[in-house]
This record gives structure tokens, C-alpha cells and sequence, in this order.
């Protein structure tokens, strides 16, 4: 997706190169794409590419940020960039050391609507922020085997949510409790995650947030965001593929929410990328970066050990995840 | 249909609509209203017989219905001395808040054989009622999430945070009976965070203005509650449920149902302003109810039990928020139960 977006809808960019043990070579010819390896140092050697995409297995992030790091190429890294803050704290520092930009792909803040509602709330529409919600719901519980080998609800799900909170808030969470629960798929369970969470939190600014996770909601992707306070509120809500609504005797029928995150913030996985590029050519700061990465991270472990010994705990050391660029 | 003659105690503002919601009602004949602190001068009217003295009401052996409206200190007392006398009984929310007052009140009410209604009337609003159907038709499946979305749309004179008991036990108590109603569980625990955003004057009066509460359900589902005492745009009042065949929400009601667009932007009405309008037509649809149990002899769908778990759930809010940890409901002090977890 990453690969089409960029041949496709990134102007300024010119994709060289493709790594990838398995590669579909009509799909590259396609595009356009004139190296096709299975090897990445084809790619990191190449003194003409300046940036790389980090689309690998979550396991190889950390190793594939070192290296292109070390080549001196820029980065875009899927998230998460890794579990461990350890791990995002070494790419983070390996970027910094090469002087080179390390950009994690939270997408969401590139969605148009929830930029227009971190518009609305830097403009002060809503006030003093005193409420938050996230609701991320997805349209079908994942096969098990993906499960287990996520990194949990927490990590792999909720991870997006936490940067959402800090995104639209402004601000740190500094603590939180995270009640899971499975409900979707005993399987989920067996797998030792959880398919179903409501996490409350506290920001540094005295503000409250809401973030509800569920595997498997049977009508979409159902992805909404509210931010109260205390001149008003702001909302977006679901976007669907057309705007169809059918009255019959048996009611009056809308369309549901788009199927996949594909679909739902395609707009915004094209976004990330300009940005990304747009970045490397004029020397500005990333829009979201490994401190983000890390702060979302620690979040995710904050939530984990809340639920698991049932308590709310204190992202004590949180002061120091801020990073990114474009923070004020 | 047979005609219930009814009395109400207190006429205060809610006292005020319930006994003109009587007097349209039919199958219903007020014949009395008693409240030492009303002048009665311009209303209720010659049809009704007013009088300072609830005794007046509680003697009257014609009088089978009783509605207890006064202020709250005293919901507990009239309960008991109507159920004595033989009445049944409505209660406004809440009978008490001490758990062991509202118990006995409870077994006074049982040992009567009276019917006891309390005033959970958001459980008769036509939207609420029909996202519960959804639930009980097996439309969305079993009961994963729930969330509830209750502003109100300006904070209340300090004088009467003063003495409303806290955030939880004034405001949030009808959101507990929501999720209990909505689910049909049981809230098992309950954890809150609480801040005072509003209005520093009352966190200076040791209340909150803000909260987010979480819950879990006996039948495993989690809950969500959302209050704050200030919403500028109006009383927002929202449901949502989620399940395992798909999920149901109800949105604020309106004034009317226009959009006006402009090129400002595309305009909807600002919620109901508060909950008299929006809530006006459950008043007449609880006491609907009420009537046709008593007609009926059916148990009231919003009995004196659910007033009891409420305020159980109410008592464990408080506990977490002072603690700040997870609280299992009927755990807490006041909450007068065996034993804390």
C-alpha cells in the first residue's frame, strides 16, 4: 500500500527500489519500480536513495532502523517501531546520531478530519479541554494466529489510540486503568490477550480520557472522536464509501462505516508519506517521530500492567517520551 | 380501566409535574396534595384538596396511591408511613443515602405488601426504552459495551452542590441505573477518575464537576460513564451499546429537526436545554407504569431494589475516586454488606 501510494500520489517522490522476500513481480513492473531485491542492502547501499519505508515484520523494525539509519537514509517506520521503550529509545538514537529523520506511521493524525479537529482545538473552539474519547472498534476479530504474535490489544490496537489522545490533547497521559476483557472469541483468550477494553485516563493538563476497544463490531470499522470542554465540543464520526440512505417500511437504512483501515484512512496513508517526503527535501521536523513511538509504547505497558494486576498506574516516567516534531 | 385515587406528598418543582401529569391522566383521580412549605394559593386548584399536613393524605382510607415527592431527607419516612398506611407507594430518586436506611425501608415496604416505584424515570424515555429493546430483542447481540454520555448544560448554585450529596450520588446515580437498565446486569466494580474543571468553587466545596467512570458487568461486559456539570451547547444526553451482532446509540433530542446551511456551515439544533424538556414525556410514561402495576398487580419496572443498586454503586464511585483504585460494588463502608474483597 505504502509502495502504491507513493508511486501513485506522492509527486515529489521517486520509488528506486523494493526490498521484500517475497515480491510479485508484475506488481513491481507495474508500478514502475526499476530494482527489485530480496536482499535490503541492495537498497541501504544505494548512495542515490535518500529514504527508506520500513514496512518489515514489527520483530525487524528496531535492526532495519539502525541500519538505513548507519547508511545515512531518512525513515519511515510502520508502527509499532517496537514493544520495548528500550528498543525505540536505541532507533531513536541511532537516527539522531546519523542525522538523519525517523518518521513512525502513526497515520491517524493525517487523517483530514481528526487534523481538522486538532485544528478546532488549537483554535481554542472547545475551550479548556476537559473530556476525550476515542472509540476504535474493528469490523471482525483477527485470526488468532495474528493475535499472538501482535503484541496484544494493547500494543498492536490501542497503540494508535494513545497517540490519538496525546495528538488531539496536547498533552501527556499521566495515568490510566485499563479494564480488558474477552468477549469477542474465547480463542482471543486462550491466546492470553483480551478483545474488548475500556481505558480511562488522566492527562497532564487535569483532563479526562476514554478510549473503548472492541475486535469485532459486524457493521464496519467504527472509528469515532469526541473532545469536550469547555466552549463546546468537537466530534468526528464514521466516514462511509457514499452517503446512500434508504427509507423502506422496514426503516431507514445508511450506509455502513468502511470495511478496513485501508479504506478508512486512505487519505491519510497518503498524507503521512508527503509529509515524510516533504520533511526530507526541506530539512523541517517530522510530524510525528519516535518520541511519539515511545510515549504511546509506554502508554500500551502502562495499560498492560493495569489490567493485569488490576490497578491504575502512573506513566511515572513519561515527562521524558515527548519528542516528535511540531510540538509547542 | 379502574380508576386509582392518588395522593402526592411535597409540591416542589417535581412534585408540581407529577401531580399536573396526574390530574391529565385518566384512569387516575388526585384527590389530595400535602406540603408544609407550599401556599397553594394559585394551584393545584379547586378539584384537588390541598393541605399542609402529609397526615391529611396518609389518613385519607380512600387515597390507595401515594407519590413521594418531597426533598430527600424525608423520601425515606414517607415511604414508610404510606406503606403502613396500606398505600402503594412512588418514590422519588433516591429513598436514601445510606444503604441500611434504604434496606429498611425496603423490608417496611415488603412487610406492607404495598408496590414500591422509584423515579428512575429515564428508563421510560422513549429512545432509552427502545435501545433496551434492541437489547432484550436480541438486536445487537450479547452486551459487550456500554457507554453512557451525561452532561448537563450549566453547573448548579455551589448552595446546592452543598448538599447534593457529590457528583456521583446526585447526578451520575440515574447513569448507574442506565447501565444496570441497558445491560440488565449486574455492576460488579467500578473505578473513577474525577476533576473539578468547571467551577473551582466546587472543588472548594469538595465535589467534582467531571468524570469518567468504568465498570464491569457481571455478564462480563464493561460500561463507560461520561458526566460533566457543563456542557455549554446543552444537556447531552447519550447512550450507546455495543454487542456481539452489532451495536445501538441514541443521539440528544432537539427542539425541532432542522439543519440550517449557510455558508458558515451546516447548523443543527442544540440538544433539549435540560431535563424537564427532555425528559418531559417519560414523567407521564413512569407514572403510566406505575398505575397499570398497582391496576395490574404486577411488580413496578423500576423498583425499590434498583434504587438500592444504584446507590451500591454510587458508594463504590465515591470509594474509588478517594482511592483511586478499583472497587467492588457492596464492598464499601456505608454500603452496610458483608464484607469488603
Amino acid at each position: 500500500m505504502h509502495t502504491e501510494n507513493l508511486v501513485h500520489s506522492v509527486p515529489d517522490a521517486y520509488v528506486k527500489a523494493v526490498a521484500s522476500p517475497r515480491l510479485d513481480q508484475a506488481w513491481v513492473d507495474a508500478l514502475g519500480i526499476p530494482i527489485r531485491a530480496t536482499d535490503v542492502d541492495v537498497i541501504l547501499n544505494d548512495p542515490e536513495i535518500e529514504a527508506v519505508v520500513v514496512t518489515a515484520p514489527s520483530g525487524r523494525h528496531v535492526e532495519l532502523i539502525r541500519r538505513a539509519a548507519a547508511a545515512g537514509k531518512h525513515i519511515f517506520c510502520e508502527k509499532p517501531v517496537a514493544f520495548e521503550p528500550q528498543a525505540i529509545e536505541q532507533a531513536q538514537a541511532a537516527a539522531k546520531a546519523a542525522g538523519v529523520k525517523l518518521q513512525v506511521g502513526f497515520n491517524r493524525r493525517f487523517d483530514p478530519g481528526l487534523l481538522q479537529m486538532w485544528q478546532a482545538v488549537q483554535r481554542g473552539d472547545v475551550g479548556e479541554i476537559h473530556q476525550l474519547r476515542v472509540t476504535n472498534r474493528d469490523p471482525k476479530a483477527p485470526p488468532v494466529d495474528f493475535v499472538k504474535r501482535s503484541g496484544g490489544l494493547f500494543f498492536d490496537f490501542a497503540i494508535h489510540d494513545f497517540d490519538t489522545v496525546r495528538f488531539l490533547s496536547g498533552s501527556e497521559i499521566v495515568e490510566l486503568f485499563a479494564a480488558g476483557a474477552v468477549l469477542v472469541d474465547p480463542e482471543i483468550g486462550k491466546a492470553g490477550d483480551i478483545d474488548t477494553a475500556i481505558i480511562t485516563l488522566r492527562l497532564a493538563n487535569g483532563a479526562l480520557g476514554v478510549i473503548d476497544c472492541s475486535r469485532q463490531t459486524n457493521y464496519g470499522y467504527d472509528q469515532r472522536f469526541e473532545v469536550f470542554g469547555s466552549k463546546g465540543s468537537v466530534f468526528v464520526d464514521n466516514t462511509t464509501a457514499t452517503t446512500v440512505v434508504s427509507s423502506s417500511k422496514g426503516g431507514v437504512v445508511a450506509e455502513k462505516p468502511h470495511e478496513t483501515f485501508v479504506e478508512r484512512y486512505r487519505e491519510a496513508f497518503v498524507a503521512e508519506l508527503a509529509a515524510f517526503v516533504a520533511s526530507v527535501r526541506d530539512g523541517s521536523p517530522v510530524r510525528v517521530g519516535a518520541g511519539d513511538a515511545l510515549a504511546a509504547v509506554r502508554a500500551a505497558g502502562a495499560a498492560r500492567t493495569s489490567h493485569l494486576e488490576h490497578r491504575p498506574v502512573t506513566l511515572a516516567d513519561n515527562v521524558q517520551a515527548v519528542g516528535g516534531g511540531q510540538r509547542r | 380501566m379502574k380508576t386509582i385515587t392518588a395522593g402526592v406528598l411535597g409540591a416542589g418543582r417535581i412534585g408540581k409535574i407529577h401531580a399536573n401529569n396526574l390530574m391529565a391522566m385518566p384512569g387516575v383521580r388526585l384527590k389530595a396534595i400535602a406540603d408544609p412549605f407550599a401556599d397553594f394559593k394559585s394551584w393545584p386548584g379547586p378539584a384537588v384538596a390541598a393541605s399542609k399536613d402529609p397526615e391529611d393524605v396518609l389518613k385519607d382510607p380512600e387515597i390507595e396511591a401515594v407519590l413521594v415527592c418531597s426533598s430527600t431527607p424525608s423520601h425515606a419516612d414517607l415511604t414508610d408511613a404510606a406503606a403502613r398506611a396500606g398505600k402503594h407507594v412512588f418514590c422519588e430518586k433516591p429513598i436514601a443515602v445510606d444503604a441500611a436506611r434504604v434496606r429498611a425501608t425496603l423490608e417496611t415496604v415488603k412487610r406492607s405488601g404495598v408496590k414500591l416505584q422509584e423515579g428512575f424515570n429515564r428508563r421510560f424515555d422513549p429512545t432509552f426504552a427502545r435501545v433496551r429493546r434492541a437489547v432484550v430483542d436480541g438486536e445487537v447481540g450479547d452486551v459487550q459495551l456500554v457507554r453512557v454520555t451525561a452532561r448537563d448544560p450549566a453547573a448548579p448554585p455551589i448552595e446546592y452542590v452543598q448538599t447534593s450529596g457529590g457528583m456521583f450520588a446526585d447526578m451520575t446515580i440515574h447513569d448507574f441505573d442506565m447501565v444496570r437498565f441497558l445491560s440488565g446486569a449486574e455492576v460488579e466494580e467500578v473505578h473513577a477518575y474525577g476533576a473539578n474543571l468547571v467551577d473551582p468553587a466546587i472543588g472548594a466545596a469538595g465535589d467534582i464537576d467531571t468524570a469518567l467512570v468504568s465498570m464491569r458487568l457481571s455478564n462480563g461486559a464493561l460500561a463507560v460513564i461520561e458526566n460533566s456539570r457543563q456542557a455549554v451547547f446543552g444537556y447531552d444526553q447519550r447512550i450507546e451499546v455495543l454487542g456481539s451482532k452489532g451495536g445501538v446509540e441514541a443521539f440528544n433530542e432537539t427542539p425541532a429537526r432542522t439543519v440550517l446551511r449557510s455558508g458558515a456551515g451546516v447548523r443543527h439544533e442544540n440538544p433539549l436545554y435540560f431535563f424537564l424538556e427532555r425528559y418531559q414525556r417519560s414523567f407521564v410514561l413512569e407514572l403510566e407504569a406505575f398505575f397499570a402495576s398497582i391496576r395490574g398487580d404486577r411488580e413496578p419496572p423500576a423498583g425499590g431494589n434498583d434504587g438500592l443498586m444504584a446507590l451500591l454503586i454510587c458508594l463504590a464511585a465515591q470509594q474509588s475516586l478517594l482511592e483511586n483504585r478499583p472497587v467492588r460494588v457492596g464492598s464499601t463502608a456505608g454500603a452496610g454488606a458483608k464484607k469488603s474483597q
